[in-house]
C-alpha cells in the first residue's frame, strides 16, 4: 500500500518526492512498470470510450497493440537514450534512477485521463474545451515532473536538465533510424541469402 | 393436378426469360463517407434513351456546344459546328431550326457560338467568333444584338468573345467572356456594360512569392503571371442568385453563388468541399482535381455540376452535401466521350455529349428518386414527411450518412432527442449531436432532479439525525460515568 501511495505524493511534492525515491529508496521497479501498463490501459480505453464530440478515432481502425507502439516503446527510448546521454554528462542517475523517475512522471496523465474519458461521454460541444483543457494539463504537469525528476536524480542545474533533455530528443531520433537502418539491412541479407539458395537449388 | 403442374412449370419458365428490370449502370456508383472514402452507392440515376442529329431528322451534330432546356420543356441544342439551334419539344419532336436570321435587311448567321439561354421567349446566343451576343425571338427572329461593350474598365483594343451566358429575373445579362479574368460581365436591360461580378481572388503560394522577390528584373518578366482562372460556365437559380464554376486546380471552392452584390454566398455544410471528386489520382491523364465546365441549378436548391475530365455528373443539394454521381468515360449508353453541357427538367437530367454528338438522358432509378423526394422535402421544410423518405432511402442504402442526418433532424423537432442522437452519430454530425444531446440530458436532468433532491434531503437529514444520536449518547455515558 506505502508504494501505492508514495507516487500520489511524489507528484504534489515532486522535489522531496524524486530525492525519497532515490536517496531513500522509496521508489519500485514494479510499481514503475504498473504505472507505465497502466498509462496504456488508459489510452486504449481513451481511444475507444471517450464521447462522440471528442473522440476522432475512426473506430475501424483502432489497434490497441498501436499503444505499445506509442506508450511503451517511446518510455524504453526514452529511458536508454537518457541514460546515454547522462553518462557521457556526469549525470548522477543509474538507469533504475532514470526509468523509475520517468515512470512517476506519468502518474498525472493516468490520474486525469481517465476521469476526462468518462466526463467526457457526458459533455456538449461548448464544454468539450474542458476535456482538452484537463488533457493538455495532465500533459504538461508530466513535462513539469520529468523536468523536476531528471534534475534531482542526476543533480544537474535547471539549464544542463533542458540541455540534456532536448539531446535525449535527438538521441531518440538517432536510435529509430540506426534501429530502421538495422532492420532493412537484415531484411537485405535475409533477402540475399534466400536469393543465393534458390539460385543453388535451381542450378543443381 | 398435372394441369397446375403444367401451368406453375410454365409460368416459372416464363418468369425467367422475362428482362431482368434492374440492369446494372455502365458506370460505378459511389459517395463519399465522413473518412473521405468512396464508398459503393446504389446507382440513382440510369442512362433512359439518347438522341442523336439523326433521331431528330436534322442530320448528325457537329460538335454541340451548349444545350438549354425550358420550362416549357423545350429543348434547344446549340449545334456549333453547323452554326444552328435546333429546337425540339418535351417528347424530342423537332420544332424548328434556327440558322439564319435577318438582320438589318441583310442575311446573317452564327460563327461556331459556344453558350445558349433562354428567358421567356428570348433566345440569348454567345455567337463566340462574330463576337456579339444575338437576343432572338421564339421563332428565331433577331431582337437585338450586344456587341462591342464600351467602358472605362475595359481596355480600348478589347476584344469580345462571349463564351457562356446566363439572364436574371430583370433581363440583366451575365456573361462569361474568353481572356476575361475580372470575372462574370454584366449588362443591364439595355445592353451596356455596367461591371463585373464574383471576382476569383488570386491564390499565390509563399514559395512562388519569395522566388519572384528573389528574381532579377529581367527574370521576372519572364515569369507567369499570376493571373486568376477564367469562369467556365454559368447558371442562374429562381431568386437570381448565378451559380458559377471555375477550373483552377488548387481551388477548394471551384463553384461559386453569387448574390447581387457579387460575393460568393453557396452553402458549404457538407463534410467536404463542393468540387466534384474528393479523392483522385494526381498524375495520370485521367488524374487531379474534377474540371467544373457546367452548372445546373435544379429545383429546391439543388444543383448539378458537370466534370470534363472523368465525364461525371455530380449533384449537390443546397446546403452543399454530395447526394450522388453519375456517368463515366467511354462509348456504351451512358457514359461520355466528352460532356459539353447538363441540363435537367423534372428528375430527368439530360448531358451533352460533343464527341459522341448526342444527347443522352438519364431517368432517376428508385432510390435516386427517394433521395431527390427527401431533399425536396427537407428544403420546404417539412422534415416529418423527410424522415419517411430518408428511411426508404436508408432502407435501400444503409451507407447514407445524409439520410442519418435527416431523421435525426426530424426527431429532433418532434423533442425525441433521445433517438435523435443515436442518428447524428451515425450521420457523423457533432454539430447537430451537440445539439440533441444538450436537449436530452437537460430532460433527463428535469426528471430525475426531483428524485436527487429528495435524496439529498433524505442523506442530510439522516446525518442531522445521526449527530443527534451520538451527542446525545455521549452525553449520556458522560452522566453515567459522572454518577459512578
Amino acid at each position: 500500500m506505502q508504494h501505492f501511495k508514495f507516487p500520489l505524493r511524489l507528484i504534489t511534492h515532486p522535489f522531496e518526492g524524486f530525492w525519497d525515491m532515490k536517496y531513500e529508496g522509496k521508489g519500485r521497479l514494479s510499481v514503475s512498470f504498473a504505472i507505465v501498463f497502466l498509462l496504456t490501459v488508459v489510452m486504449i480505453l481513451q481511444k475507444q470510450f471517450a464521447g462522440f464530440l471528442v473522440n476522432m478515432n475512426d473506430p475501424r481502425y483502432l489497434n490497441s497493440i498501436d499503444e505499445l507502439k506509442f506508450i511503451v516503446i517511446p518510455f524504453v527510448l526514452w529511458c536508454v537514450s537518457n541514460w546515454s546521454v547522462t553518462t557521457l554528462m556526469e549525470g548522477e542517475g543509474r538507469f533504475k534512477d532514470i526509468v523509475m523517475a520517468t515512470a512517476y512522471s506519468l502518474v498525472p496523465m493516468v490520474l486525469i485521463y481517465l476521469p476526462t474519458t468518462i466526463v467526457s461521454n457526458f459533455m456538449a460541444q461548448e464544454e468539450t474545451a474542458f476535456y482538452y483543457l484537463l488533457n493538455s494539463f495532465a500533459l504538461l504537469w508530466f513535462v513539469y515532473l520529468l523536468f523536476i525528476g531528471m534534475m534531482t536524480v542526476h543533480q544537474y542545474t535547471a539549464s544542463r536538465t533542458v540541455v540534456t533533455m532536448l539531446l535525449t530528443l535527438i538521441v531518440m531520433a538517432i536510435v529509430v533510424f540506426l534501429g530502421m537502418l538495422m532492420f532493412s539491412m537484415i531484411q537485405q541479407i535475409i533477402d540475399f541469402i534466400v536469393n543465393l539458395y534458390t539460385e543453388l537449388v535451381f542450378r543443381a | 393436378m398435372k394441369k397446375i403442374i403444367l401451368s406453375i412449370v410454365s409460368f416459372v419458365i416464363l418468369a425467367s426469360i422475362a428482362p431482368v428490370a434492374n440492369a446494372s449502370a455502365p458506370y460505378e456508383s459511389y459517395n463519399y463517407n465522413y473518412y473521405e472514402e468512396a464508398v459503393p452507392m446504389p446507382a440513382a440515376y440510369m442512362p433512359s434513351k439518347s438522341i442523336s442529329g439523326q433521331d431528330l431528322g436534322v442530320g448528325h451534330f457537329r460538335d454541340p456546344n451548349d444545350m438549354y432546356i425550358a420550362e416549357d420543356g423545350f429543348i434547344y441544342i446549340l449545334d456549333s459546328g453547323n452554326n444552328r439551334i435546333v429546337v425540339a419539344d418535351r417528347n424530342w419532336k423537332l420544332i424548328r431550326i434556327i440558322a439564319e436570321f435577318q438582320n438589318e435587311g441583310k442575311k446573317d448567321g452564327f460563327k461556331n457560338p459556344e453558350g445558349i439561354f433562354v428567358k421567356g421567349d428570348r433566345i440569348y446566343v454567345a455567337d463566340t467568333e462574330n463576337q456579339r451576343i444575338v437576343i432572338l425571338s421564339a421563332e428565331g427572329e433577331l431582337v437585338r444584338m450586344l456587341e462591342n461593350p464600351k467602358s472605362e474598365v475595359l481596355p480600348p483594343n478589347f476584344k469580345f468573345y462571349p463564351r457562356k451566358i446566363t439572364v436574371d429575373n430583370a433581363d440583366r445579362v451575365f456573361v462569361i467572356a474568353r481572356g476575361v479574368f475580372e470575372g462574370i460581365m454584366q449588362f443591364d436591360e439595355k445592353g451596356k456594360f455596367i461591371g463585373y461580378a464574383g471576382t476569383i481572388k488570386i491564390q499565390s503560394n509563399p514559395a512562388d512569392l519569395l522566388w519572384r522577390r528573389l528574381a532579377t528584373k529581367a527574370q521576372r518578366e519572364k515569369m507567369a503571371l499570376f493571373v486568376p482562372t477564367e469562369f467556365s460556365n454559368v447558371d442562374i437559380d429562381r431568386k437570381g442568385f448565378v451559380y458559377a464554376t471555375n477550373i483552377d486546380p488548387g481551388s477548394e471552392m471551384p463553384v461559386k453563388r453569387l448574390n447581387p452584390a457579387g460575393e460568393d454566398v453557396l452553402k458549404r455544410y457538407g463534410y467536404h468541399p463542393v468540387r466534384g471528386d474528393i479523392q483522385f489520382l494526381l498524375r495520370g491523364a485521367m488524374g487531379g482535381p474534377s474540371k467544373l465546365t457546367d452548372i445546373k441549378v435544379l429545383d429546391n436548391g439543388m444543383f448539378i455540376v458537370l466534370d470534363s475530365l472523368r465525364n461525371r455528373v455530380f449533384c449537390y443539394d443546397a446546403d452543399g452535401n454530395l447526394l450522388y454521381m453519375f456517368g463515366s468515360k467511354g462509348n456504351q449508353l451512358g457514359t461520355f466521350k466528352s460532356p459539353a453541357a447538363v441540363e435537367g427538367i423534372g428528375e430527368t437530367i439530360a448531358v451533352l455529349d460533343r464527341g459522341g454528338a448526342r444527347v443522352v438522358l438519364f431517368e432517376t432509378t428508385e432510390f435516386g428518386h427517394q433521395v431527390n423526394q427527401a431533399v425536396a422535402l427537407h428544403h420546404n421544410g417539412e422534415d416529418e414527411k423527410a424522415a419517411d423518405a430518408w428511411r426508404e432511402v436508408l432502407r435501400l442504402n444503409a451507407n447514407y450518412d445524409i439520410a442519418y442526418i435527416g431523421i435525426g433532424k426530424s426527431l429532433l423537432m418532434e423533442k425525441r432527442s433521445g433517438e435523435a442522437i443515436a442518428y447524428f452519430e451515425k450521420g457523423m454530425n457533432r454539430k447537430y449531436y451537440s445539439v440533441a444531446y444538450k436537449q436530452y440530458r437537460k430532460e433527463k436532468m428535469k426528471e430525475h432532479i426531483g428524485t436527487f433532491l429528495t435524496g439529498c434531503v433524505v442523506l442530510f437529514l439522516a446525518w442531522i439525525a445521526y449527530k443527534i444520536v451520538k451527542t446525545w449518547r455521549r452525553r449520556k455515558g458522560r452522566r453515567r460515568n459522572a454518577t459512578f
